[in-house]
């Protein structure tokens, strides 16, 4: 899995490419917990290259959404693939996190 | 007898290992057949099988080492619209007029004929017990008194089918000690919490979600899509919670078909695993990954 920060307008952008599973979790969650501790917490998760994840992967993404939260952010999804979006539903996401068609729409969202 | 599946038997003490769940979901459980086929063709061995309401009669057939070709003429004989056809005319009387014909006994009362189901489950398994399985089974199902889940792991494996599948008022709970027990699917349609409970490392869940209807023009149809749209949820909403509070690594298996599934078409059967099959394929690459890591730092 390969993460990329990207400052877009007035949000970052964490691109990742590969898979969100519980062999990149912490990888992940470390590459998120950077911008937040800076004070970044307007975050949008493009995961238009995503191609997998499993329950240890959201897991930490959940607590990527707690912690922006807590800071007064939020972390938004954007470009979810169909499979991806499957597992996201069943696993409850769809319901406590925001989801655009792409990043731009996510980026977006934070004017409003 | 044909050879048991490869996943049968104790596992050896380096080969990867998963717990599997089957959730319920009518003869679409069967797909189960094919996520095992795919784990064998793999060399990922299952340490533990969990199944509720008719995914416990497909984990106790993984359980015990059936074939698939054994497993499929079982789902054949058991699956039929006879299943549901055949009423009780007692039940019925008692349905109608339940002060002339009332019994004190609760799990007396059915509107099905339930007889013909219960043989062709005796024919399958006799009188095998839960804990003589070559895997750990574990089959689920739901106190009627108080909606909690209850695993059952000994026992006659009939009784513990039965009380997987009791849908009162169709089908009678069933009496296991001092419980009256019904259907899994009301405690939990995918009890990955059994496995959890078990300290399952990696669990392969296999699920289901109730079809809606096409079209809701009937009474009938209006229960059944309320049931769907019930199960549905508490499905995931049992799913999410697990998937967020525990450790363990659920790889979650939902084939998708294509071609409407109904719980009786075991005239699909073929199509059925096939489509189990593909969706645990879709798995493997990451399943490969962890189980080589966890044995990585086994080793360590």
């Amino acid at each position: 899995m390969e993460v990329t920060l990207t400052e877009c307008d007035n949000a970052t952008v964490v691109k990742i490419t590969g898979s969100v599973d519980g062999l990149t979790a912490e990888q992940l969650s470390a590459s998120i917990a950077e911008p937040i501790a800076g004070g970044r917490v307007r975050l949008v998760a493009d995961f238009s290259r995503v191609n997998y994840t499993s329950s240890a992967g959201l897991r930490s993404l959940l607590g990527a959404v707690n912690d922006s939260r807590r800071k007064g952010g939020d972390l938004r999804i954007a470009g979810l693939q169909p499979q991806v979006e499957r597992v996201l539903a069943l696993a409850g996401f769809t319901g406590i996190i925001q989801i655009f068609a792409d990043v731009e729409a996510a980026v977006a969202s934070y004017r409003n | 007898m044909p050879a048991p599946l490869p996943t049968s038997g104790p596992p050896g003490p380096d080969s990867p290992q998963v717990t599997l769940v089957i959730g319920a979901g009518g003869a679409r459980c069967a797909a189960a057949l094919g996520v095992v086929k795919a784990l064998a063709d793999a060399g990922i061995g299952i340490e533990r099988v969990v199944g509720c309401s008719a995914g416990a009669v497909f984990a106790a057939l993984v359980a015990f080492g059936y074939t698939i070709d054994e497993s499929k003429a079982v789902a054949m004989r058991l699956w039929k619209r006879e299943l549901t056809a055949r009423r009780s005319m007692f039940g019925m009387l008692r349905a109608v007029a339940p002060r002339l014909f009332a019994t004190k006994a609760a799990a007396g009362f059915e509107l099905h004929d339930i007889r013909f189901p219960l043989r062709h489950l005796a024919a399958a398994f006799g009188d095998k017990c839960i804990e003589a399985a070559v895997l750990p089974l574990h089959l689920t199902s739901t106190d009627f008194a108080t909606g909690e889940l209850v695993e059952l792991t000994k026992g006659p494996l009939v009784a513990g089918l039965r009380a997987s599948l009791a849908l009162p008022p169709a089908v009678a709970p069933q009496r296991v000690g001092a419980r009256l027990l019904v259907e899994g699917l009301l405690a939990d349609p995918l009890p990955v919490s059994v496995a959890i409970k078990h300290g399952a490392r990696v669990i392969v869940a296999v699920g289901f979600e109730r079809p809606l209807q096409e079209r809701v023009e009937s009474a009938g149809r209006s229960v059944l899509q309320l049931n769907a749209i019930l199960a549905n949820n508490l499905l995931r909403a049992k799913l999410a919670f697990h998937g967020a509070a525990h450790h363990a690594e659920m790889i979650i298996v939902f084939p998708e078909f294509r071609h409407r599934v109904g719980g009786y078409a075991t005239d699909k059967l073929a199509y059925i695993i096939d489509e189990g099959e593909q969706a645990a394929l879709q798995q493997l690459p990451y399943l490969h990954h962890l189980l080589a890591g966890d044995r990585a730092l086994a080793l360590a």
